[in-house]
């Protein structure tokens, strides 16, 4: 740098000198272009030296300007080289090697204890973050439950609430967290706030309660578990409840309670005609030997009137718990009915009903338990002349729709018809139609029998139509034999 | 000594049957009806001294005979049993409002029935 310094002075000085000689040259030998050039040389001259002078300036100030700011660095630096730490009495001047290294090793130590936070606070950010992703999966897994979950402080002020309590209590969690239960839950849900509070009050582990809430304008019932949350000191601190829709289990509760009351009825009822007359036999009350038949006769058929009935409660039960013997094949529709038509004619002729077969179809077989769909064809059968009155008429028709590969049987009568607001129930267990209790009498089973033969044992359809006082068409449907083959391929 | 009236109502017929021969073969005047509809109206026009009636029947229940019974001037007073297959179909408060006298469980005896009439009937004297 300084011999480059050097050299820029130096052709500037020589140009400079020449740029004067020249010009005074030029001035004596009276040379105007001498003189001009001598002029213009000068000119470049003066122009560099300047821009040099003006750079080296630059470079002088920017060494200066970093040497000022290093410098109070190394002042420190060496002040603390010289004088030493305070040690109770103020600093001391010391300048030997040997506390040089202590402090370099303080700086050391420090340096390691520094990395050792630095780790322990990297350990805890984990550790914090390891529990903010514990919390927030506990948090999803309870969000998720079906079951309504509600968590309150102990002033009953809502901490937690998941998205199955938000629905059922209608409220928003994220709005309504820290506010008092009971502004939240009111009117006719407001028995549950009361079963928490008296739960929290007194203090004991858990308590269950039954609640019936309006939801989606149903009835609904619910199972409710409150436990008591307690802290260190095992003071109760909070509540959480659970709440889990118990509505189906009572239903089919009711279904069981409602089926073992319609069958104890119905196995009483002919009981009660046998018994009755068993006495009055046994007692000699009857009289004569018309009065005895006619005795003998009710117990007769009372007695397989129970039979039946057991019979069809034991078939249905059956077939409902899938613990039935079923033997399919393919059986002809057209034989099965002709058999059944034998076992029917007599009472028909009993009632003067008149019955009406088609001809035969030559392909109606269908792959199906020959037994059971006999038992639904006499079924039928036997209703339709039972609630038909004397002089009118029974027909049973077959088709097969080859398109759909289905089978269908008919049954039409002439009889009393069904009410439309009694047709959804007519295939019910042990429903009647009360308009028609009078024509005959029944079990109620009958129909039930058809439709789980039909629908879930040979996976068909039945179905109903009917008018009152005009007939009714019972009738099913199922899949062809060649049909079942097919699938079964 | 006029015959003492008793209104039979069931719709089995078996039963019907039955209880009247049992009734008329100890010297009561038995008539009957197969509903709840029918048996008010018989009520009304014959004035039975007792009324043995089934709880379940088409139409109208038993316990709807017996509180329309209770609702007429006319047949208010009159003691009435009630027959039944189902178990606990009716609470002692509701026995004690409507004024049933008696309710029997089906199967029952028909000497069973027969003694609680001529006991409802004795005592109906007696307080008379």
């Amino acid at each position: 740098m300084k011999l480059r310094t050097n050299s820029y002075a130096i052709v500037t000085a020589i140009v400079a000198c020449s740029l004067l000689v020249a010009g005074l040259m030029a001035w004596r030998s009276r040379h105007g272009a001498l003189c001009m050039f001598a002029y213009c040389v000068g000119a470049v001259g003066v122009i560099w030296l300047g821009w040099f002078w003006l750079k080296l300036a630059r470079a002088i100030t920017s060494i200066d300007r970093a040497l000022q700011a290093e410098l109070p660095e190394l002042d420190a630096r060496s002040s603390m080289l010289d004088s030493g730490f305070p040690q109770g009495g103020g600093p001391r001047r010391v300048s030997s090697i040997r506390y040089r290294e202590s402090v370099i090793n303080r700086i050391e130590s420090y340096s390691k204890l520094v990395e050792q936070f630095r780790n322990q606070i990297k350990d805890l950010q984990i550790q914090v973050k390891l529990s903010q992703r514990q919390k927030a999966n506990t948090e999803a897994i309870i969000y998720s439950l079906c079951d309504a979950v509600i968590v309150v402080d102990e002033s009953d002020r809502l901490l937690m609430a998941n998205q199955a309590a938000g629905k059922l209590f209608h409220f928003d969690f994220k709005s309504s967290q820290h506010k008092p239960i009971d502004e939240l839950i009111a009117g006719d849900k407001s028995k549950f706030v009361d079963f928490l509070r008296q739960t929290k009050y007194s203090q004991v582990e858990a308590t269950r309660h039954e609640i019936e809430f309006t939801q989606d304008e149903s009835s609904k019932i619910f199972d409710c578990i409150i436990s008591c949350v307690y802290d260190d000191r095992q003071q109760v601190c909070g509540a959480v409840a659970v709440l889990h829709d118990i509505t189906r289990e009572k239903q089919i509760q009711q279904a069981k309670t409602d089926f073992v009351s319609h069958v104890s009825h119905e196995l009483k009822t002919p009981l009660a005609s046998i018994m009755a007359c068993s006495e009055m036999l046994a007692d000699g009350e009857a009289d004569d030997e018309e009065t005895k038949k006619q005795f003998y006769s009710v117990i007769q058929n009372q007695a397989k009137r129970l039979s039946r009935l057991i019979e069809d409660i034991l078939n249905i039960s059956r077939i409902e718990s899938g613990l039935i013997k079923i033997e399919k094949q393919p059986v002809s529709l057209t034989i099965i009915i002709e058999e059944q038509l034998q076992m029917i004619k007599s009472y028909a002729q009993e009632k003067g009903i008149e019955i009406i077969a088609q001809t035969p179809i030559v392909y109606d077989q269908v792959y199906a338990d020959k037994d059971m769909i006999s038992q639904v064809i006499i079924n039928l059968l036997s209703n339709a002349v039972k609630y038909t009155r004397c002089g009118g008429s029974v027909k049973i028709d077959t088709a097969v729709n080859e398109t759909t590969g289905t089978a269908q049987v008919t049954v039409t009568d002439t009889g009393v018809g069904i009410p439309k607001n009694e047709i959804g129930h007519i295939f019910d267990k042990f429903y009647r139609v009360s308009a028609n209790n009078n024509q005959a009498k029944g079990t109620g089973l009958g129909l039930n029998l058809v439709k789980q033969i039909i629908e879930k044992v040979h996976h068909g359809r039945v179905f109903v139509i009917s008018e009152p006082g005009v007939g009714s068409t019972f009738g099913f449907e199922l899949p062809l034999a060649a049909t079942e083959a097919v699938e079964a391929v | 000594m006029a015959e003492k009236k008793v209104l039979v109502v069931d719709d089995e017929i078996h039963i019907v049957h039955v209880v009247a021969i049992k009734l008329r073969n100890n010297g009561y005047e038995v008539i009957s009806a197969d509903n709840g509809i029918q048996a008010f109206e018989l009520a009304c026009e014959e004035m039975p001294d007792v009324i043995v009636t089934d709880f379940q029947m088409p139409g109208m229940t038993g316990l709807q005979l017996v509180e329309k019974l209770r609702q007429c001037e006319q047949t208010r007073d009159i003691p009435v049993i009630l027959l039944t297959a189902r178990n606990f179909v009716i609470s002692q408060q509701q026995q004690k409002e409507l004024q049933i006298s008696q309710c029997l469980s089906k199967p029952f005896s028909p000497k069973e029935l027969l003694a609680n009439i001529e006991d409802i009937l004795y005592r109906k004297v007696v307080n008379q």
